[in-house]
């Protein structure tokens, strides 16, 4: 599961700005909103005949695998970095 | 650009370090890291875990790089969701498909062969270069 999230953004006059979130504890704060999501999938996976423990799994199994993830961009001085881990 | 680069650069826009030390640190960086960044050819044989995407370009006369890296687990996790896609659904993009002239399938795709297709994805490597741009997509 990722541990954090980090953006980083290069503005053209050169100043930084970086922003770490750790997911666990922003989850823990949303978990009411995640539990509703949850619920609220779950519904759709019914009317749509998807099997909700077969979407949950492969949820899951898609949450987990995005640590590694990276997006660079650059553009002359401008530079934006997500990254996830 | 890599991390330790950036994290200098960082450092000298911040005016917690000089010019003069920040070039040293470069260099000192340069010095410990002879390679230039790792590309496809450069990739040790072995288990591919991620997919790049390279992107060096010029737009608006200023140079520009777009570096995406994804690990090939997320990819398999993707085609595992796309498995969960209802049939009427799948009709549906089939239409849409058809109407844009690409006869494609797509109930005729099993998750076994996406799968497979994600598995032989490290052997893959495409190279596009144009006097302004090149895209490298490969896996490492």
């Amino acid at each position: 599961m990722p541990q954090s999230l980090t953006v980083r953004v290069r503005r053209p006059d050169g100043r930084p700005i970086r922003i770490w979130v750790p997911v666990l504890p922003v989850v823990l704060v949303f978990l009411p909103v995640v539990v509703l999501a949850v619920l609220v999938g779950a519904v759709a996976c019914l009317v749509y005949h998807v099997s909700v423990v077969r979407a949950l799994a492969t949820g899951w199994r898609l949450v987990a695998a995005l640590p590694g993830t990276r997006f660079d961009l650059e553009q002359g001085r401008t530079a934006v970095l997500v990254s996830i881990r | 650009m890599n991390e330790q680069r950036k994290d200098i650069l960082d450092m000298l826009a911040e005016g917690k370090i000089s010019a003069e030390e920040a070039e040293q640190l470069i260099a000192a960086l340069e010095r410990d890291q002879p390679t230039a960044a790792p590309g496809p050819d450069a990739r040790p044989k072995g288990k591919a875990k991620y997919l790049r995407v390279v992107v060096d370009a010029i737009e608006d006369d200023e140079p520009t790089r777009v570096n995406v890296r994804v690990p090939l687990q997320l990819l398999r996790a993707g085609v595992r969701l796309a498995a969960l896609i209802p049939p009427q659904a799948l009709g549906k993009a089939n239409a849409e498909l058809m109407k844009s002239g690409v006869p494609l399938d797509l109930t005729q795709l099993k998750p076994e062969q996406l799968e497979a297709l994600v598995e032989h994805l490290d052997e893959m490597t495409v190279e596009v270069d144009q006097p302004d741009a090149r895209v490298r997509v490969f896996c490492e």
